[in-house]
C-alpha cells in the first residue's frame, strides 16, 4: 500500500524567564529511500530564525539555528509531505556464523556497541540468548521485539528522556524510545547489529484521504541480518506505510529531534503535537 | 686543575653498574669518548668547579622564578626545573629528524582529511573500520567539516626518543593541543642569560621566532579574508598551560580570550570588545574538544563557545587545531602509521615507531599478558604519563590488576618494550650524571610548508634510572640546541653584533630574528 502523508510536527520549549540566547539543532526532516520519498520539507521557528542546514555523520539532515532576541517560548514547526510504502520483507538472510565473521563485526561495529542508553546487562542478555535458541537471526529479531512488547507496559511519565533500556525494563513500563532501546540492548547481546530509528507513526490504519489524525513522534529499530530492515516493538508491527522515518543512529543521542543550549532558567518542553494527514 | 675538576664533575659518569647501562649516552661514546656534537660543550664544562656549577644552577632557578615559569603538579604550582646542561643535536641529525617529522605531519593531515570525509582508507580495506569508530577521540561531530586551506594540524608535537643505537624513534604524536613550546623559548632565554659564554662557542639555531611561524600558519588558515582576525582561546588562568597561552598571544600580537568573550551569531564568531563586536576568523584554541562547544559536546561546559562548531562547518571560522584530531594521535592508530604513510604518500617511515604490541589483536594480547613483567603498558588515550605501568617495576599484585584492565578493555591498551631512552649529562647534586631524556619537536603547518622549530622540548627524568620524563611526573627540562650547519646562513642565538666574540664569522646572509627579550639579555651581558 502506498500513502502520501503530510506531517506537521510542532515542538519546542517554554522558559521560566526570558531567554536572550539559544542555540539549537533540529533533526526533523524525513529521509529518502526506496520505501519513502520526501516530496517537500520546511522548518519554521517562532521567534523566526535563519536555519543552517547540514548533513551529519549518520546522514541525517540537521537544521541548526540560533536566537538572540529575548523570548520565553521557542516553537519549532517541521512540516513535510512524504510518500510511503510498506517494507518488503528482508530477502537476504545471514546465519549466526556469518554474523560473527570479522567482516560483519568490523562493518557494523557501531551497531553492536554498548552505549549509555543501550548498556550491557547480564540478565537481559540471558533472556536474549534464550530467545535466540533454535531461531534464525531474523526470527530472533521478531521474537525479541515481541518479548519487549509483552514485557513493557506503554506508560508515559515513568521514564524520561535520559532513561536507559535497563531503567525501562526495571520499571516495567516506558514509551517508544524505551521499547526501542530495550530491543537494541537484547539484539546486540546476541550479536545482531541493530540501530535506533526516529520518525513518525500515523495512528489510524483506516484513515480516509484528507482526514487529519493525531500522529506520534515515534521510534523503532532496524536490524541487520544480511540487509537492514525495521520492526516496531512498541506496537509489535512491521514497518509500513504509516511509518515515516527521519534518522537512524546507535541510540536516541545520535538522532535527538531537538536539542539546544540556552542562557536562562529551567525550560519545560511545550506540548508536542504531530498532525498527520493522509493526502493520497 | 681542570683535569681534577673534570673528574669531579663527571666522576663515575659511565659507571657500568648504573641502571639501563645499555642506553645511548649523547655526550659520551663508551669507546671513543666525547662525541663530536658535545666536544665544545664538554670542553667548556670541564674547567668548571662543582661550586661554579651550583652558582650557575642557582642563577638558572632564580631566572626561572623571576620569569614566572611554573607548571602544575597535582594541583600545585612549581617552577619547571631547567637543567643547566643543554642537549645538543647536530645539523645532520636534525635534518633527518626534521624530514621525518614533516613526513609524519603530512601523512596525518591526509589521514584526518580522509577520516572526516570519505573514509577511503577504510573502504579500501587498509584499516579496519572498527579501529576508527572505537577511538574515543573520533568525533562524529567533525564529519564533513572541511577547513578552507585543508589544514587540521596547525601545530603538532611529535614525541621522539633515541634508542640504544642512538636512532630517533617516534614515541607518540600529539595533534590536539600540544603544549610546551613556551618552555622551549623561555629555557633558551634563561640559558642565554646565564651561559652567554656557551652560546658564543656554538652556532645554536634560534627558537625565539616560533610565534612568527604560528601566526603565519593561523593567518593562512583563515577563510578567504585579507586581514584575518586571530584569537587565542584559553580555558583561563587556572589552566596549567595558561602561561603559554598568554605568551603566545602576546608574541603574536593577538587577543587572548576566554569562551565568554566570544559569541556565535548566525554561524559567525564575534569577539566582544569595549568598542563593540569584532569578527573572528581563526580561533587558536587551547581547550579540549569536549569543552569547546556545549551544543555539540559536554552541554554544561562554560569554557567553550556555543555554536562554534557549526560556524566552522559553515566555513566562517577556522578552529585550530581542528576538532577530532585525537583520532590521529591515538596510540593504537599510531601502530598503523606505516600503513597510513604508504597509503597516502607511498612512502616508508623516515622515523620508525617504537615497537608496539596491540592488545586488541588476540595474538599480540596473549604475548603482552605473557610478558607483562618486562613490558611497559600504556593507555591509548593517555597523556602526561598517567596510567602507564612499567612491568619491571610493578609488583605481582599490580601486574594482576593490569592484566584484568587489559582483558576488560583490550582496545584501551598498547604495550612496548622498555625503551632505554638516551641519556644526557644532568646536574645531580654537585656532579653531572646520565639522565634519560625525550624530545618534543614542534611542527607548524601553514598548508604549504611544514615548519619544524629547530629545537624542541627536551624533558629529562630526574630520579636515577627513571624513564618517565613527563613534567606531571616530576621531570625537568633542558635547553635543546640544534647546531647550525657549518658555513650556513642559519640564524644563531646571540650572534648579534653586540656580542664580540672571536668565533663570530660574518657568513650569515639573514639577520637574526631575536625577540626583544633576547636583546635585553644581550645588554645584561655587556
Amino acid at each position: 500500500m502506498n500513502w502520501r502523508l503530510r506531517v506537521v510536527h510542532t515542538t519546542g520549549y517554554r522558559y521560566a524567564t526570558a531567554v536572550t540566547q539559544s542555540y539549537n539543532e533540529a533533526r526533523l526532516t524525513p529521509r529518502h529511500d526506496d520505501r519513502q520519498n520526501l516530496m517537500v520539507a520546511r522548518l519554521e521557528t517562532v521567534p523566526a530564525a535563519r536555519a543552517y542546514k547540514y548533513t551529519d555523520y549518520w546522514g541525517t539532515e540537521v537544521n541548526s539555528f540560533d536566537l538572540h532576541t529575548p523570548h520565553t517560548e521557542l516553537k519549532v514547526i517541521a512540516a513535510s509531505v512524504v510518500e510511503t510504502s510498506d517494507q518488503t520483507p528482508p530477502s537476504a538472510e545471514v546465519t549466526w556464523v556469518q554474523l560473527k565473521s570479522p567482516e560483519v563485526l568490523d562493518t557494523y561495529a557501531e551497531y553492536l556497541e554498548w552505549t549509555s542508553y543501550v548498556p550491557k546487562h547480564r540478565e537481559l542478555s540471558t533472556v536474549a540468548r534464550s530467545l535466540r535458541r533454535g531461531s534464525t537471526p531474523e526470527e530472533t529479531v521478531l521474537a525479541v521485539s515481541k518479548w519487549v512488547h509483552d514485557t513493557l507496559k506503554y506508560q508515559r511519565g515513568t521514564t524520561g528522556v535520559h532513561s536507559s533500556a535497563v531503567d525501562a525494563w526495571q520499571a516495567g513500563e516506558g514509551v517508544c524510545q524505551d521499547y526501542a532501546h530495550l530491543t537494541l540492548a537484547m539484539l546486540r547481546a546476541v550479536g545482531v547489529p541493530s540501530r535506533y530509528v526516529s520518525g513518525y507513526l500515523h495512528t489510524k490504519p483506516d484513515a480516509a484521504v484528507g482526514e487529519k489524525v493525531v500522529g506520534e513522534s515515534h521510534a523503532w529499530v532496524e536490524a541487520w541480518t544480511g540487509e537492514w530492515w525495521g520492526f516496531d516493538p512498541t506496537n509489535d508491527i512491521s514497518i509500513g506505510h504509516r511509518h515515516v522515518w527521519v534518522a537512524t543512529g546507535r541510540d536516541y543521542a545520535d538522532v535527538s529531534p531537538l536539542k539546544g543550549i540556552y542562557s536562562g532558567d529551567a525550560a519545560t518542553a511545550i506540548e508536542v503535537t504531530v498532525d498527520m494527514t493522509r493526502l493520497a | 686543575m681542570s683535569r681534577a675538576s673534570s673528574r669531579q664533575l663527571f666522576d663515575g659518569y659511565l659507571d657500568p653498574r648504573r641502571p639501563h647501562a645499555e642506553a645511548y649516552d649523547e655526550m659520551f661514546d663508551p669507546v671513543d669518548g666525547v662525541r663530536t656534537a658535545y666536544k665544545r660543550l664538554h670542553d667548556s664544562l670541564q674547567p668548571l668547579q662543582p661550586a661554579d656549577l651550583t652558582t650557575r644552577s642557582e642563577a638558572l632557578d632564580r631566572a626561572l622564578v623571576d620569569q614566572g615559569i611554573t607548571f602544575s603538579l597535582s594541583g600545585e604550582e612549581r617552577p619547571f626545573p631547567l637543567d643547566l646542561v643543554p642537549r645538543v643535536i647536530t645539523a645532520s641529525e636534525w635534518s633527518r629528524l626534521e624530514r621525518g617529522v614533516v613526513q609524519r605531519v603530512r601523512a596525518l593531515e591526509a589521514f584526518l582529511a580522509d577520516i572526516y570525509g570519505e573514509q577511503q582508507i577504510v573502504a579500501d580495506g587498509v584499516l579496519p573500520r572498527r579501529l576508527i569508530t572505537s577511538c574515543e577521540h573520533f568525533h562524529r561531530q567533525a564529519a564533513g567539516i572541511a577547513p578552507p586551506n585543508g589544514v587540521r594540524i596547525h601545530v603538532a608535537g611529535i614525541d621522539v626518543v633515541r634508542d640504544e643505537q642512538g636512532d630517533f624513534r617516534v614515541l607518540e604524536d600529539n595533534l590536539r593541543s600540544p603544549s610546551g613550546v613556551s618552555y622551549v623559548m623561555e629555557n633558551r632565554r634563561t640559558m642565554a642569560r646565564v651561559f652567554p659564554d656557551l652560546f658564543a662557542k656554538h652556532r645554536v639555531r634560534a627558537v625565539g621566532d616560533y610565534a612568527v611561524h604560528l601566526l603565519r600558519s593561523l593567518r593562512a588558515a583563515a577563510p578567504g579574508v585579507t586581514d584575518p582576525n586571530v584569537v587565542v582561546l584559553t580555558p583561563g588562568v587556572y589552566n596549567s598551560a595558561y602561561f603559554e597561552h598568554s605568551l603566545l598571544a602576546r608574541q603574536m600580537g593577538v587577543e587572548l580570550v576566554e569562551g565568554r568573550d566570544l559569541l556565535a551569531r548566525n554561524n559567525v564568531i564575534y569577539l566582544r570588545t569595549t568598542e563593540g563586536e569584532q569578527r573572528v576568523d581563526v580561533v587558536y584554541r587551547r581547550i579540549d574538544d569536549e569543552f569547546l562547544d556545549p551544543v555539540q559536546f559536554v552541554p554544561d561546559s562554560v569554557l567553550g563557545v556555543a555554536g562554534l562548531v557549526n560556524a566552522a562547518r559553515a566555513g566562517n571560522v577556522v578552529i585550530a587545531n581542528a576538532i577530532g584530531n585525537g583520532v590521529g594521535d591515538d596510540k593504537l592508530i599510531y601502530t598503523y602509521l606505516p600503513e597510513i604513510l604508504k597509503y597516502y604518500l607511498g612512502e616508508t617511515p623516515l622515523l620508525p615507531n617504537v615497537d608496539t604490541y596491540r592488545c586488541w589483536l588476540p595474538a599480540e594480547q596473549a604475548e603482552v599478558l605473557d610478558r607483562l613483567d618486562e613490558l611497559v603498558t600504556k593507555p591509548v588515550e593517555g597523556s602526561g604519563g598517567y596510567g602507564i605501568v612499567f612491568g619491571p617495576d610493578a609488583s605481582p599484585k599490580e601486574l594482576q590488576a593490569q592484566r584484568r584492565r587489559i582483558r576488560a578493555n583490550p582496545r584501551g591498551w598498547i604495550a612496548q618494550p622498555v625503551v632505554q631512552l638516551s641519556t644526557v649529562p644532568t646536574k645531580v647534586g654537585e656532579r653531572l650524571q646520565p639522565r634519560h631524556v625525550d624530545l618534543r619537536p614542534f611542527a607548524v603547518n601553514d598548508g604549504e610548508d611544514v615548519f619544524v622549530l629547530p629545537g624542541g622540548l627536551t624533558r629529562v627524568a630526574i630520579p636515577e634510572g627513571s624513564l618517565i620524563v613527563n613534567s606531571s611526573q616530576g621531570g625537568g627540562s633542558k635547553d635543546t640546541w640544534v647546531l647550525a650547519p657549518r658555513a650556513s646562513g642559519e640564524d644563531a642565538e646571540l650572534r648579534g653584533p653586540g656580542l664580540a666574540t672571536a668565533a663570530v664569522k660574518p657568513d650569515r646572509t639573514a639577520t637574526p630574528e631575536q625577540g626583544p627579550e633576547l636583546n635585553v639579555a644581550q645588554q645584561q651581558q655587556q
